[in-house]
């Protein structure tokens, strides 16, 4: 994964300092937190710009590594990796805008214009109008709880582990699971009812 | 294919930003980080924020070398001075200096009420107006150096101020934090009317907060004991002097006394010096470190916390906080003004 290899070349540069440490050392140097913004400020614009577009990304990541600098010092330095933190905070604030993430998905699903996708098509050369499947997928999206969608997307755009899941969102690792086993039902039905046990209820759930 | 890989490749082009893109949030953080009060993190009343059981609280010590002074498992010194004699590095007992002496707590706490029954009800501060607080800290296994640090917070939270590490004087911006569970002092102040004033309501009400239980999103699932957690929140509660109301800190001293395990040592000081009452909670487990609430043995206004290691704290393999290590404050001011920058 491209985020993958941006973070092992990050972490060359600072000596192999791990996150906890550059936190530790945080306290007593403010600066030293540029380190933790230049390893994972990239994939959580990205992870923003997949949920709400670009115009809204900057200041979520803005937002995400300000509140992080100031909840440093209540940090668990037993966790050396501050990733899953940093996404629980951005989720936070991605939260905030779920009118605009969910429209997206409505449209998506209505007229196959993602309009996420045109946010960012100047920048790469992004496929904007959708597949059936992915006309599908947003309108199942739009239909999931909140807790369930933050879940789901973390696994599948973010990455994160079923513990690092736990860690970022607060709940217990059992929690993740029936969430993301949830979503999965009826993401699952919404892809034309692969699952025997999916009903019409859930497909308009 | 499978629902979550065909997630997958949803916005998969979405594009990671360059340096360029993200040069404007690097700069937010950068000048945040410049104006950051030095030798402890930025905190607004963090200090006021106890240590969480097991993990957390840990974090906003400042970790840098080592000087333990009292036993494992055994009472505090709480007169030796933060540069005494090292011990208490592999865990092994150090040598107390003085025996710690017990007030009969009920009586102490009761006191205590009566006296912050008796004191006038403050003005309720308007959204614009800042909460000022000067206060000292005392790092756990540092050189014993004493702290100072100034801030200024606006009512309504939404602007702080201070001196920054260049000696320059900012106001800036606080950023939204959904994901923060502390809280703005109006919020406080909103939050410390609305609270019980009849102690075993109170002591109920605690106990089931929600707020403080769910959160902080740092410390998931970690399950704390009710009665560990009830004096916590009041430890809370308690540090917010400058919008307390009379009657809640007196409610607040008589819940306390109702906790089983709360206990008063005589004679603890504050990382100002000043010997006081040490309010603490021993719990029916493991008792890993101590936290005292100093309360002054005449006004019984809450002086500062000494937070103390009975054993070794190891992060990443290492004694992070050996026992004995103390992390220590004080408050020195608390109060209402109407401009950052004013003392008084």
């Amino acid at each position: 994964m491209i985020a993958r290899t941006d973070r092992a070349g990050a972490a060359e540069d600072a000596g192999d300092a791990g996150d906890a440490e550059v936190i530790r050392r945080s306290l007593e140097e403010p600066d030293a937190f540029a380190l933790l913004f230049d390893r994972y400020a990239p994939e959580i614009h990205r992870y923003a710009v997949r949920r709400l577009g670009d115009s809204l990304a900057d200041d979520v990541v803005a937002d995400t590594f300000l509140a992080a600098f100031r909840r440093r010092d209540r940090y668990d330095l037993t966790r050396p990796d501050a990733r899953p933190w940093l996404y629980g905070i951005a989720g936070n604030l991605i939260g905030r805008h779920r009118r605009v993430e969910i429209r997206s998905y409505r449209a998506l699903a209505r007229t196959g214009v993602d309009e996420v996708a045109e946010s960012y098509a100047d920048r790469v050369d992004a496929q904007v109008s959708a597949s059936a499947v992915q006309k599908d997928l947003a309108g199942a999206l739009a239909g999931l709880s909140a807790g369930d969608r933050e879940v789901l997307l973390l696994v599948a755009w973010a990455d994160l582990t079923y513990g690092e899941v736990a860690e970022a969102v607060g709940i217990p690792v059992g929690t993740v699971r029936s969430r993301l086993n949830r979503a999965r039902r009826k993401t699952r039905a919404a892809l034309g009812g692969a699952d025997p046990t999916a009903t019409e209820e859930e497909r308009h759930g | 294919m499978d629902e979550l890989n065909a997630l997958r490749e949803m916005r998969a082009q979405a594009p990671e930003a360059d340096a360029d893109r993200l040069g404007p949030a690097r700069e937010r953080l950068m000048a945040a980080a410049r104006t950051a009060p030095a030798g402890t993190a930025t905190g607004r009343r963090r200090s006021g924020r106890p240590a969480r059981p097991r993990s957390g609280g840990l974090g906003r010590i400042v970790p840098a070398g080592a000087v333990g002074l009292a036993a494992a498992l055994a009472l505090v010194a709480v007169q030796v001075a933060p540069t005494g004699p090292p011990g208490g590095g592999d865990g092994a007992p150090a040598t107390p200096a003085v025996t710690a002496r017990y007030a009969e707590t009920a009586v102490v706490l009761e006191r205590a009420a009566l006296v912050a029954e008796s004191r006038p009800a403050a003005a309720a501060p308007r959204p614009h107006q800042w909460q000022y607080r000067r206060y000292v800290t005392v790092q756990p296994n540092g050189d014993g150096e004493v702290q100072e640090h100034e801030e200024w917070l606006r009512y309504d939270g939404r602007q702080n101020a201070g001196y920054g590490l260049d000696g320059a004087f900012r106001v800036q911006d606080v950023p939204p934090d959904p994901g923060d569970d502390d809280l703005s002092p109006e919020k406080y102040a909103e939050r410390l009317r609305r609270l019980p004033t009849d102690p075993d309501e109170l002591l109920a009400h605690v106990t089931g907060d929600r707020h403080w239980i769910d959160l902080p999103k740092e410390d998931p699932g970690g399950a704390e004991p009710p009665d560990a957690r009830a004096f916590r929140v009041l430890s809370v509660y308690l540090g917010q002097r400058a919008v307390m109301p009379p009657e809640l800190e007196a409610a607040i001293y008589r819940a306390l006394a109702r906790i089983p395990g709360v206990a008063v040592e005589l004679g603890v000081r504050d990382a100002a010096g000043r010997a006081g009452l040490g309010v603490f909670h021993r719990p029916a487990g493991e008792e890993r470190e101590r936290r005292y609430l100093i309360l002054e043995p005449d006004t019984f206004r809450y002086l500062g916390s000494r937070t103390v290691w009975l054993r070794d704290e190891v992060i990443g393999g290492e004694v992070a906080f050996p026992a004995g290590s103390a992390y220590v404050t004080a408050e020195l001011a608390s109060t209402i003004v109407d401009r950052p920058g004013q003392r008084s």
